[in-house]
């Protein structure tokens, strides 16, 4: 177990009557990689601006390195941040950008050049220290930021949506280096986005917010396939969830019909969600004891085709890679670890 | 395209009577030895340069000089401070505190001067709080007189950068250690220096050129080249010497243009 560099302890904040983030409590460890997950206007940004020092808490404590962390200004805390929209000094040129941190730290000036010399190599620009900002591209503003940030060799670097006005491929590769950064580096990065993708790819740690309140923590792998509830469910990949009842340990009981199930702890015929992935579901033709219905549509998507199979009013989708006739009666299966009972809640 | 070029003739023509054509007549002149009261033939000459031996013409563009340069560093030392207070201000007024600023700059300008000019007599108004100012016909009314008039210019091109600048990039300089002061030092600051550069060429050239201002406040006793231009035009007639210092006060202002436009090498914020 590695040491706990952030402690958040019951954070409230609001703004104008607004709350934003409401007694929110959140740890992160030494060197770890951890995801702020959530749609917009969930708190996300307001939660690393509070750890950067932009913004202030009504309640609750933060604490860096076991020292209390919020009657320090910003420029004094050890923590840098990639901006969302990057804010480059426009002035200034690449080189002076990223040494903008070392100059005012007073470090000599062999030192500086090295370092930042250093940092261009590792976002892959070097050479590119003379120019101007305004001639940069949307992605190497972008490493120019991260550079700008790492230089200073912070404990822990936060990233508000780097990546947010990238195109697919590029985000794609910096979604891969930012992660083999972070490992090079040995520090603690939180990343706040709300592409469920990114935030599977890169996390050491997810925390799914939603309304200023964590939903769930956990492993991406636990975060997929054990979501907590059905915001989690729906907004980390798509997914099935239907309404039922636990009828006892191991038995569940939705869509007409029991299935077996690996959830215990529930109370007896206890109201339950069940989510089922698209992928995890295998068409068969007609068969007993099975939830049947008929392919509505079906859509070529690349990997795999996505189906959907109306059972009496309800849509399931299904991720399957071999093609069906809209219209076929088809059978739904799947394995008893493939569905997920959570508790409860209102769609 | 080429139908809006159409449009933009009349401006042309315009220009070409307006400040072309009376630049050139001027030029002329500066070379020629025309007066109003013993119109001969036209002959060219440098017989008006003797004028810059002339005391009055060298004191004239000392004063100048002087005091568009003191007005300019004052306007600045105030307008700054207000440019950055009225940008960052939260205050739902703000639009209202902008307005203000601009308000007197909409009302006459001599009237304006001439409201100084009153309170500045030995027996004005003030005396009703026992207080007599005296200063007409000092340096004292005549610095108060320009800050008062070109204040605004000076503020608002400042405002205008400093209104634009994204706060981002100041939350950037503190999150890498800059502290309020050195944030202002490194980055708010030559972001603004266009806007500066805007204010200084707003107030220093009108400053440069007033003409009624020192006329009423200086109360003859404070010339600056547009009085003695006015008094070789209007008094002793005497067209190419007015034209040649007019011509002198044209080079010193582009010369100073020039040197300013340096500074802005984006040249975004002139008008």
């Amino acid at each position: 177990m590695s040491k706990i560099l952030v402690d958040l302890k019951n954070i409230k904040k609001s703004f104008d009557d607004t709350l934003v983030i409401e007694n929110l409590s959140l740890y992160i460890k030494e060197n770890e990689f951890v995801t702020l997950l959530g749609p917009s206007g969930c708190g996300k940004t307001t939660l690393l601006r509070i750890i950067g020092g932009f913004e202030d808490v009504d309640e609750g404590t933060v604490t860096f390195d076991g020292k209390d962390l919020l009657g320090i200004p910003a420029y004094k805390r050890e923590i840098n941040t990639v901006f969302q929209n990057y804010a480059l000094f426009p002035h200034l040129n690449v080189f002076e950008n990223i040494a903008f941190g070392l100059h005012i730290k007073k470090i000599p000036k062999e030192e500086v050049e090295k370092a930042v010399l250093n940092a261009l190599k590792m976002v892959k620009l070097e050479g590119y220290g003379t120019r101007k900002i305004t001639q940069l591209s949307g992605g190497q503003q972008q490493r120019v930021a991260i550079a700008r940030a790492i230089v200073n060799k912070p404990k822990l670097l936060l990233l508000d949506e780097p990546l947010g006005s990238l195109d697919l491929k590029l985000r794609q590769d910096m979604q891969y280096e930012l992660k083999e950064m972070q490992k090079e580096l040995g520090i603690s990065f939180i990343f706040v986005t709300h592409d469920q993708e990114e935030a599977l790819t890169m996390s050491d740690t997810v925390v799914v917010m939603k309304d200023g309140i964590i939903q769930q923590i956990g492993s991406p792998i636990d975060i997929y396939n054990e979501p907590e509830n059905r915001f989690t469910a729906g907004f980390i990949g798509e997914s099935n969830i239907v309404e039922g009842i636990m009828k006892k340990d191991y038995l569940v009981h939705f869509g007409g019909y029991d299935f077996e199930c690996v959830d215990k702890g529930f109370k007896e015929n206890e109201n339950i969600d069940v989510v089922v992935r698209p992928e995890d579901i295998v068409l068969s033709s007609k068969r007993k004891n099975r939830i049947t219905g008929i392919v509505d549509d079906i859509t070529f998507k690349g990997v795999h085709y996505e189906i959907i199979v109306m059972v009496e009013e309800k849509e399931y989708i299904i991720h399957s890679t071999d093609p069906v006739e809209v219209g076929e009666v088809v059978s739904l299966n799947f394995d008893p670890d493939e569905i997920h009972v959570m508790k409860h809640t209102n769609a | 395209m080429r139908s809006l070029k159409k449009l933009s003739y009349p401006y042309i023509v315009w220009m070409g009577i307006l400040v072309l054509l009376p630049t050139l007549v001027i030029l002329i002149l500066s070379f020629s030895d025309l007066n109003i009261f013993d119109i001969g033939v036209l002959s060219f000459n440098f017989d008006a340069f003797g004028i810059f031996s002339k005391e009055s013409v060298i004191i004239a563009v000392k004063n100048s000089i002087k005091f568009s340069f003191i007005a300019t560093f004052i306007c600045f030392i105030i307008g700054y401070p207000m440019a950055y207070i009225l940008a960052n201000s939260e205050s739902k007024n703000k639009t209202l505190y902008v307005t203000l600023l601009i308000v007197p700059v909409w009302s006459n300008m001599l009237l304006r001067i001439m409201a100084w000019e009153i309170l500045f007599f030995p027996e004005s108004i003030l005396n009703m709080f026992g207080i007599s100012l005296d200063l007409i016909g000092t340096d004292i009314a005549i610095i108060i007189g320009m800050v008062s008039m070109y204040l605004p210019f000076m503020i608002l091109p400042i405002y205008g950068v400093l209104e634009k600048i994204d706060k981002s990039i100041i939350d950037a300089s503190k999150d890498l250690g800059a502290n309020s002061f050195r944030t202002f030092r490194k980055v708010i600051f030559p972001l603004s220096v266009s806007g500066v550069v805007s204010g200084v060429i707003m107030t220093l050239l009108p400053a440069m050129t007033a003409f009624a201002l020192p006329e009423r406040l200086g109360a003859g006793k404070i010339n600056l080249i547009g009085n003695i231009i006015e008094r070789y035009f209007m008094e002793t007639g005497q067209f190419s010497a007015g034209s040649l210092i007019s011509v002198l006060l044209m080079v010193m202002i582009v010369m100073m243009y020039l040197g300013l436009l340096r500074f802005d090498k984006e040249g975004e914020m002139l008008i």
